[in-house]
């Protein structure tokens, strides 16, 4: 498209004003998206609202970029003058064409800061420029910056509250908080293959506003059973599951002379909870070879188990003569121990069964737990695949079993 | 894990022609759907034109997994998936003939005998000399918001998907 400067000025500062327009009319945006039209038609504006998606027309974008971008900059130098709204505008138009642009970013933070705009928008949009570039780093370092500082404002006293109602309302509001951050996460992860930046934030996320929380980690771990086994080959997916199993282990059986948390002093100190940890492991061994089985030849899966059986290896030598084969019937005791160290918690986060629904019915049958896994069940479970399988998956169970003697040793 | 496409064509003498088709595109970005459903036809078209009769291959372009049979009859089928859903499984949806309804064993047993082709690129299904930026051009399978999409997403490389 030809013209003077002045028609440009005029063209952009249009497409501006639809964008914000349309953001203000639809709260419920779902996901924005470029648009491949190489021509603009009519006199038609480049912002398409269908559904809930919003479409930016590419024509337009090698107008808008550069002179919004410009704009910003100048306004950074101080030779321009923007008012607070034109700032809000401006590094919302910048950032969902371009997320990485670390400035427009800042700018945001410090109109969050003197309260021109308001932290659940700011992560609105960033949660909208994560549907068009779900790896983008600048605008999950961004929205970690907005987290901590929707953490640490306090929230207005309200002389009518009791402690313990404020205490409730700050509890809930963490939760929700919490939720829509895993959701994020969760689109992210779908939108991109092994989304290491998602997984990441997904991980942070639950260490600052879930530490020492059981109830969420084994949620998160429950609820995460069927993604991964949908994406057998996602390898940030199954280190997050790493992570919990981690977390878990810690907030359950703690090594000896220490607690899990020492901030938290509404959780109580957790028992060790021994015959649950070794079900853990036993639930997620069993996950791992039920997917190495049914989906031959994905190095992930068996980098999977590495770590898994690596934990549990590593945590039984930190608890000898610990675990559920001992006598008794570690089975209804184990299920009662979980729920009562979620008791007492102050976040209450509402998901489906905290565990599996066999292991519920299990247990309540007092059927005892699976024996606990070892270098010679491990052993067992490779020579049962060795018959059979095509190249890759042998030359992968087969690195498993070396590794099984080098690095973890004479067989417990 | 995820099936994209399952197509049926027939392949006619010069050409390939679409009999049937099913999209499962809730994976992609919605203003790109229309743009991936045209890519897909045209990519089934293509590998069944360049697949004689009686043969099994699968196609790997970048994150895609195609799967083609083409019968004697001329008749072909494509499947569209990721690299994750398992080879066989697509096979055995591929050589699925209703009427033998017991014959899903008697399929996986031949299906384990049964060679089949495995192509690293698009590219290696071409003749020599032939560009797939070419035959991109000239298909009438894809409209113009696709060519300029496929122009687009050529020159930028690493995370974009050409499909």
């Amino acid at each position: 498209m030809s013209g003077t400067g002045s028609e440009v000025d005029v063209l952009v500062q249009r497409v501006v004003r639809d964008l914000s327009t349309a953001l203000n009319r639809n709260r419920n945006i779902d996901e924005i998206g470029l648009i491949p039209c190489p021509e603009a038609r009519y006199n038609r504006s480049p912002i398409v609202m269908v559904e809930n998606k919003l479409g930016v027309e590419s024509w337009c974008v090698k107008f808008l970029l550069p002179y919004v971008h410009n704009k910003l900059l100048l306004y950074r130098q101080r030779r321009l003058w923007l008012d607070r709204q034109a700032l809000v505008d401006i590094t919302c138009t910048l950032l969902l064409l371009n997320p990485d642009l670390t400035t427009a970013w800042n700018v945001r933070k410090e109109l969050v800061e003197c309260g021109a705009l308001s932290p659940e928008r700011d992560l609105y949009l960033g949660k909208l420029a994560l549907s068009k570039s779900p790896k983008s780093p600048e605008t999950w370092i961004h929205r970690r910056w907005v987290l901590l500082h929707l953490l640490q404002k306090a929230p207005p006293a309200d002389q009518n509250q009791t402690d313990a109602e404020r205490s409730r309302l700050l509890g809930e509001q963490l939760a929700q908080t919490l939720q829509q951050e895993m959701k994020v996460c969760a689109d992210a992860a779908c939108r991109y293959p092994s989304n290491y930046n998602a997984w990441s934030h997904r991980i942070w996320v639950l260490q600052r506003l879930a530490k020492g929380n059981v109830k969420v980690f084994l949620d998160e771990l429950s609820s995460m059973r069927p993604w991964v086994s949908a994406h057998v080959s996602d390898h940030s997916g199954f280190h997050y599951r790493q992570f919990l199993l981690q977390e878990l282990t810690g907030a359950l059986a703690p090594p000896a002379g220490c607690s899990s948390n020492g901030e938290r002093s509404a959780v109580e100190e957790p028992p060790h909870d021994l015959p649950a940890v070794q079900q853990l492991f036993c639930h997620e061994l069993e996950l791992v070879s039920d997917l190495i089985r049914s989906f031959p030849g994905h190095e992930t899966l068996w980098s999977h188990r590495r770590h898994v059986f690596f934990l549990w290896h590593r945590w039984k030598e930190q608890h000898p003569g610990d675990g559920g084969d001992e006598g008794g019937d570690p089975a209804e005791g184990a299920q009662t121990r979980l729920s009562q160290t979620s008791a007492g918690v102050p976040m209450e986060v509402e998901r489906g069964c905290s565990s599996d629904p066999q292991d519920i019915k299990r247990l309540r049958r007092g059927v005892p737990l699976p024996q606990p896994p070892t270098s010679q069940t491990e052993h067992v479970f490779v020579s049962g695949l060795l018959d059979g399988c095509g190249p890759e998956q042998r030359s992968f169970a087969l690195a498993y079993r070396k590794w099984l003697d080098t690095v973890v040793g004479v067989p417990s | 894990m995820k099936l994209y496409s399952l197509s049926v064509l027939y392949k006619g003498a010069t050409k390939s022609n679409l009999l049937k088709a099913a999209f499962d595109l809730s994976s992609f970005s919605f203003f790109q759907r229309s743009s991936v459903q045209e890519f897909m036809t045209f990519t089934s078209a293509l590998i069944v034109e360049r697949t004689s009769q009686g043969t099994r291959a699968s196609v790997k372009e970048q994150e895609y997994l195609c799967h083609v049979y083409v019968r004697n009859d001329s008749l072909g089928a494509v499947v569209i998936a990721d690299t994750e859903y398992p080879q066989r499984v697509c096979f055995t949806l591929l050589d699925k003939n209703p009427r033998e309804a017991d014959a899903m064993t008697k399929v996986q047993a031949e299906l384990d005998e049964t060679k089949i082709i495995l192509h690293n690129t698009m590219e290696s299904l071409l003749e020599r000399g032939e560009k797939l930026d070419d035959l991109v051009a000239k298909s009438e399978h894809l409209g113009n918001q696709s060519k300029a999409f496929y122009k687009t997403a050529r020159k930028q490389n690493s995370c974009c998907e050409i499909m």
